[in-house]
């Protein structure tokens, strides 16, 4: 009897012990993973990935939430004025992050939100219809000079990926195009393979099955080398036109975090990325892994944001 | 050839996993449909990652099934308790619970039962046989052709509006209104949101019709006390669907198929959309027209039929070219792909066996619904015979959760209790209400439509007359107008002559006294 009195004691004390211990670790509650985009689509595709096999790498499971709304401004603004303890954090990319805060008008800016680690980018793919009266970027841009606004191509949103991507090209080739917004990726892409716009530009995950299939002609890549899965396909850089565009997709935190959580959050992301079962699945979903740390991260970030600026300064000029 | 790959697909598909998989699924989503509140995208959504781990021919029947069974579900609380337990079947309710409230529940729960599986069935036949032409054929499709298709889905609002039609347009400005709040798709400019951040979104469809259909509804019931539909009580002979119903309703089944796979074949109409159309074209081809709306049993087969047959033509685009047509399809095409099928023109070269075997576990859960549901709607109809006061209660908090879980917002419960009202004060009023619904839903699509053509032709309006799809269309919607139009002034003017004609008489009679 007097045995269990004492194994029951020492057992409160050790819980007590623990839980103290907890207290001063972070995190001591489930953290929520926030997609700002609705259900379907690559961004919510990858945080199925990542929060499946979070748990073990920041001894707190991550909440999947879906918070669609003003194509991601919706759950940005919240998250800026939600409070700064690393709890909720945002899936974003560059248009989030980077470019709308800096020319509309929303309800937050780019510094409500400070990185915690980059998961991995895309670049855009410039391709053409398969019975578009160019096969390169060369006959592209010749096109465009001989016969101004008068290339038409398939856009996302207004200051969407491939809006900026076009944007871009448009910039660094001085040509002039005109980009139809169709509201997605998807609409978008259709419409370039019924022929009824010219050209269009998206992720390889998006355009890779339809260049292999020969449905459309691949113009060039917006990264520094070519990509992996289709290696045939020349970068911007090599083709005549040096655009570099990545989407990445991101973790960032409320401005205001403290460091020492940043930093642990980097880590478990960092140790997450090599997980078996994310490489296994990020494999299956035909996605890479690319990442970056919160300090790595930062710099891309700053960069970005200093050039979507220059670029849409000189646009407006 | 062909044979060959379905032969194999049959096969790899006849394993007892597979099979049990896909019939679970179908349970779930028969259950989460008819739930008030949970939408079948919401429950695809939540379950697909759970399928990540599963092997593919596991995995993808599950969520197909579920998908099938919510699309389904959400007409049994339409037909029992007048609240559409998923937006497509909205339209249902219309007849399908003035028959329920004739003490006919059987009798409705049935023939959507039955359409449901016919229209899905020749849906799934047309997936298998001619995806790939369909899908080639929907490509034609630009802007041109959806502004004109969204015109001739707006004249739909005519047949849903009950006697009134000045009502009706009230309605369905009312619906146009709501759809333009949020965010400028083109030029990303705010309108109508007054600084409220949860605005910019615009106002979220599937609160709002929460809110208008089943929300107001128990407003109704609260205000009434005791339920009506109690009292019909439980007879042992209650009526159910005959031969002549069915044959009445075969060609509303048969063409609302038609309308279905078409809608579901184009990106960016869903079932939403799709089963008003076939009620409305339904209401204006059939027989007894005045039927529509008072416990038709040839209004449920076509709405459900419309409903229905866009899940299977969903998958055509989907597949096909790897372009979702909406949201539900989207989460589909990326369980798709983490199953590494990755959708497009080359998905039926390099995985035909599986996506034949998906085939044959998609005709599979079709003929499984058509047993489950007959067997579930003998107790099915038995909801109506519950107390109001233990019933909405319930519905209450599960569109509550519903609305919420839509986008985890608290301010779309907000927008589901001002729904609520607002249809409240509808019905009360007698506005009807479908046509905001088909407002709202079509409204964003035309004027996106409207909008691409124009900066595709330069701002030349001629685009709609010049390409052939397009001017087609509006020939037809240009001679449904005039038929419409002849047939009003038909009935006025042989209505004029009537009362002319007694005027005549009543002088003679006045002449001769």
């Amino acid at each position: 009897m007097k045995r269990t009195i004492v194994a029951f004691l020492a057992s409160i004390l050790t819980a007590g012990a623990v839980s103290m211990a907890l207290a001063a670790d972070f995190p001591d509650k489930p953290l929520r993973f926030v997609t700002p985009y609705p259900p379907g689509g690559s961004h919510s595709l990858h945080a199925g990935v990542i929060t499946t096999v979070a748990e073990p790498y920041f001894g707190q499971p991550m909440i999947s939430i879906i918070r669609g709304g003003g194509g991601g401004a919706v759950a940005a603004t919240e998250l800026s004025q939600d409070e700064a303890d690393g709890y909720k954090l945002l899936f974003g990319d560059p248009t989030i992050n980077s470019l709308r805060p800096q020319v509309e008008e929303l309800p937050y800016t780019v510094d409500d939100f400070v990185p915690v680690a980059r998961i991995n980018y895309a670049p855009a793919i410039f391709i053409a219809a398969a019975d578009a009266p160019f096969d390169d970027l060369n006959g592209m841009v010749e096109y465009a000079k001989a016969n101004p606004d008068e290339l038409v191509y398939s856009s996302d949103n207004k200051n969407g990926f491939t809006y900026v991507a076009f944007e871009m090209l448009k910039l660094k080739t001085g040509t002039k195009m005109r980009g139809v917004e169709f509201g997605g990726g998807g609409p978008a892409m259709a419409q370039v393979l019924g022929g009824n716009t010219m050209a269009y530009a998206g992720a390889p995950s998006v355009v890779g099955e339809h260049i292999q299939a020969g449905k459309v002609k691949a113009i060039c890549a917006t990264d520094y080398e070519r990509w992996q899965t289709l290696p045939d396909v020349p970068t911007c850089k090599e083709a005549g036109a040096d655009v570099i565009w990545h989407f990445w997709r991101g973790v960032l935190a409320k401005k205001g975090t403290p460091e020492d959580r940043i930093a642990k959050l980097s880590d478990g992301f960092a140790k997450l990325v090599e997980d078996k079962g994310f490489l296994r699945l990020i494999g299956k979903i035909n996605s890479r892994v690319d990442f970056l740390g919160a300090k790595d991260f930062a710099k891309v970030l700053t960069k970005e944001q200093r050039d979507l600026k220059e670029l849409y300064d000189e646009i407006q000029k | 050839m062909f044979l060959d790959l379905f032969m194999e697909g049959v096969r790899i598909a006849a394993n007892p996993l597979s099979v049990t998989a896909a019939l679970l699924g179908l349970a779930a989503g028969i259950v989460v449909g008819a739930m008030p509140g949970l939408t079948a995208t919401m429950a695809v959504a939540v379950l697909a990652p759970f399928t990540f781990l599963m092997e593919a021919i596991v995995g993808i029947p599950f969520l197909l099934g579920v998908y099938k069974g919510a699309i389904y579900g959400g007409s049994i609380p339409a037909i029992t308790i007048n609240t559409p337990g998923t937006a497509a079947a909205a339209a249902t309710a219309l007849d399908g619970h003035v028959l329920a409230r004739k003490g006919q529940a059987r009798r409705a729960l049935e023939m959507s039962l039955y359409a449901s599986v016919i229209a899905d069935l020749i849906a799934t036949m047309v997936l298998i046989f001619v995806a790939a032409p369909l899908a080639a054929a929907a490509l034609k499709f630009s802007s041109p052709e959806f502004t004109m298709l969204f015109i001739f889905s707006l004249t739909m609002i005519a047949a849903v509006s009950g006697r009134s039609i000045t009502k009706g347009l009230i309605s369905a400005s009312l619906g146009v209104l709501l759809a333009t709040m949020g965010l400028d798709p083109m030029s990303g400019q705010m309108r109508f949101t007054f600084g409220v951040t949860d605005l910019m979104g615009g106002v979220s469809l599937v609160p709002l019709l929460i809110g208008i259909f089943a929300i107001s509804e128990v407003l109704l019931q609260a205000e009434r006390g005791v339920p009506p539909i109690d009292a019909i009580g439980y007879s042992k002979r209650e009526p159910r669907v005959t031969w002549a119903d069915l044959k009445g309703s075969a060609r509303a089944i048969f063409r609302s198929s038609g309308i279905g796979i078409g809608l579901g074949a184009l990106p960016g109409l869903g079932a939403e959309i799709s089963c008003w159309i076939a009620y409305g074209i339904a209401r204006r081809r059939s027989k007894s027209p005045q039927t529509f709306g008072k416990g038709s049993v040839e209004g449920i087969a076509a709405a459900e039929a419309g409903n229905n047959a866009v899940c299977p033509a969903a998958l055509i685009p989907m597949l096909v070219f790897g372009i979702p047509g909406d949201t539900i399809t989207a989460v589909l095409l990326g369980a798709f792909m983490a199953q590494g099928l990755l959708a497009g023109p080359l998905l039926f070269v390099k995985h035909g066996e599986v996506l034949y075997s998906l085939f044959a576990l998609l005709i599979l859960t079709n003929v499984m619904l058509l047993v489950f549901g007959y067997v579930a709607i003998r107790y099915l109809r038995k909801i109506t015979l519950i107390p109001s006061g233990l019933l909405y209660p319930v519905v209450t908090v599960m569109c509550a959760a519903g609305a919420f879980a839509v986008n985890s917002s608290f301010f779309d419960l907000i927008i589901m209790m001002a729904g609520g009202v607002l249809g409240y004060g509808m019905r009360k009023t007698g506005v009807p209400i479908p046509p905001l619904v088909i407002a709202m839903l079509l409204a964003p699509g035309l004027e996106n439509a409207l909008r691409q053509s124009l900066v595709l032709s330069g701002g030349d309006i001629s685009i709609f007359v010049t390409r052939p799809i397009s001017a087609g269309i509006m020939a037809l919607l240009l001679a449904g107008l005039a038929v419409i139009g002849f047939q009003s002034f038909r009935a006025r003017f042989s209505s004029t002559a009537k009362l002319d004609e007694s005027l005549h008489l009543e002088r003679i009679k006045g002449k001769s006294r």
